[in-house]
């Protein structure tokens, strides 16, 4: 997918569409076999005939004749056509996953243009892959959290979500002593002064699950599991059916029902595709672990906010990292772990 | 003759098991905790840093028991440190020539355990005022202040070497860099406070109405 000849996606009519981000982890050999095809694979894979390309490929004409009407057009300006460039490329571009490193720094280098060019601000977009011998997870300790919320607010400001429809990736339960973890009767938006008597705070947000039901679900493949353990979204590939919102068993997934307004100062400029960038109408999000922080070697902006030092974050592939300290010698517990997700957050007490 | 019904049965199993057999990545583990131990690396071959974060931080090594990080240094963000720049008297000296003037540190009241415990010389020591002193009175750095508390708070101590206790900055990367006892703590009044919470979602309440 990667000739230099090439301005927009092809569907590879003779070409074997592998690359060496196939799902089964070898780069040799064949592994078509091990799993009847499904949704994606089902139209992505398949060796096709001229006839239904030609079909295929004049649907899409069909919807980017606007684009080629304005590109081509002798009255309009330079921007508005390099602007229609860019749509037309961003349209036809591929899944993130099927990408080479070329394609990534070509799709992130024409959404921060084309964000210069609707608002003539510059953003910092990056598309960092995951590094060796890293697993992230996260631990919270309920103990110590005293509901002041402040980790909802850096999270809103990070990850530059919508401020109308008040969509966070973070909730806080405040549950009342002795009735254990009842989210049922929980309040996740009290409003009175914390801790507040008699009961205690729990935070949930994405766990990260190491065996995502999540992911299973999608039928576009637009989620997956990066080898750093974060599960991420490609807002581009996603269709909006919902289906892992209905699949995740800890409510950790939020739907766009409208286009996301953030205020232009307030938008964060330091960007990860599959992270903080901003999203359209009509797609999934979801807690990243900041990818655009964590793959520095930052923490998250959920544990640098909190100022009772309840959230632990880091590498659970380090015998040395705090998380690790904590997993052998605290009582931890997950979530529903009679589900088998594997969460990678742990929740512990003092 | 059945006995080689038998093994080309088994043969046609065996083939199917290995043909058939799924050895992908994704389940290699039963779960998280068996991934976790089977891929652990040793903390040198790690490559990301969370230097760049904290440059700006001074900090001062933390080395006990096997345990080894960075914490904050103290003595440069107390306001008018060195005290004996002040305290160039005893205490009851001082107090004797400023009588009617307002008092020094008017503004620290102690709440923390009861008066039968502690006060002020509980930790700070009159004849030297730069450096505290532990219950055995011996001195104490204001660098090195978690040693003070440490000689009652032992199971937060012991939970903060690990990493359970206390907030640790920059990033999650090497090297650690935590914050000590008194970066969260006021160690004349350590109790977190009640407080309202920095958000409230109008909207949510809107739409559950």
């Amino acid at each position: 997918m990667s000739n230099d000849s090439k301005k927009w996606y092809s569907f590879n009519l003779n070409k074997s569409a592998k690359t060496d981000a196939c799902g089964c982890g070898s780069n040799s050999g064949s592994c078509s076999d091990e799993k009847p095809k499904d949704g994606y694979d089902q139209i992505m894979d398949v060796s096709m005939d001229r006839r239904s390309a030609f079909k295929k490929i004049t649907a899409g004409f069909l919807i980017g004749a606007g684009a080629v009407s304005s590109s081509c057009s002798v009255v309009s300006g330079d921007e508005s056509k390099e602007k229609s460039g860019i749509e037309w490329d961003e349209y036809f571009k591929g899944n993130y996953k099927l990408m080479t490193d070329e394609d990534k720094v070509e799709t992130v280098d024409r959404l921060t243009r084309s964000y210069e060019l609707r608002t003539g601000k510059k953003i910092n977009m990056s598309s960092k892959d995951a590094e060796e011998d890293v697993l992230f997870g996260y631990a919270f300790n309920i103990s110590k959290c005293q509901g002041y919320m402040d980790c909802v607010n850096a999270c809103v400001e990070e990850n530059n979500q919508d401020r109308s429809t008040e969509m966070q990736y973070i909730r806080i339960h405040e549950m009342e002593d002795g009735k254990g973890f009842n989210f049922e009767e929980s309040d996740d938006n009290y409003y009175h002064e914390v801790p507040a008597d008699g009961h205690f705070y729990m935070g949930t947000q994405c766990f990260h699950c190491d065996n995502p039901p999540c992911v299973e679900v999608c039928p576009v493949q637009a989620t997956w599991k990066e080898k750093d353990g974060i599960v991420v979204i490609d807002y581009d590939w996603c269709v909006g059916c919902r289906y892992c919102m209905a699949a995740c068993p800890y409510d950790g997934r939020r739907f766009n029902w409208k286009t996301p307004e953030v205020p232009e100062q307030e938008v964060n400029k330091k960007q990860h595709y599959l992270g903080n960038r901003l999203r359209k109408k009509g797609v999934m999000e979801k807690c990243t672990f900041c990818i655009q922080r964590s793959r520095e070697g930052q923490n998250p902006a959920c544990v640098e906010a909190c100022p009772t030092g309840s959230r632990t974050f880091g590498n659970l592939l380090d015998p040395k990292s705090n998380i690790r300290w904590i997993l052998e010698n605290k009582k931890v517990f997950r979530l529903k772990e009679d589900l088998g997700t594997e969460p990678k957050f742990w929740y512990y007490m003092d | 003759m059945t006995t080689k019904l038998i093994l080309k049965a088994l043969t046609i199993v065996i083939c199917l098991f290995v043909i058939s057999c799924k050895h992908s990545d994704e389940h290699k583990y039963h779960s998280v905790t068996d991934k976790i131990e089977a891929e652990t690396v040793t903390p040198e071959n790690l490559t990301v840093t969370s230097e760049t974060f904290n440059e700006n931080i001074k900090t001062v090594k933390f080395e006990e028991d096997g345990y080894e990080f960075l914490i904050p240094e103290r003595k440069s963000q107390i306001s008018s440190f060195n005290c004996t720049e002040c305290h160039t008297k005893p205490i009851e000296k001082l107090k004797q020539d400023q009588v009617g003037e307002k008092a020094a540190h008017w503004n620290i009241k102690l709440a923390h355990a009861g008066p039968e415990t502690m006060n002020c010389a509980t930790c700070h020591t009159d004849g030297n005022m730069d450096n505290l002193h532990s219950l055995t009175n011996s001195e104490i750095d204001f660098n090195y202040s978690y040693k003070l508390c440490s000689q009652c708070h032992q199971q937060e101590f012991k939970d903060w070497k690990g990493g359970a206790h206390g907030k640790q900055l920059g990033g999650w990367a090497p090297p650690r860099l935590s914050n000590t006892c008194v970066n969260c703590h006021n160690p004349h009044k350590p109790a977190f406070e009640k407080r309202w919470p920095v958000r409230f979602n109008t909207q949510k309440v809107k739409e559950r109405q």
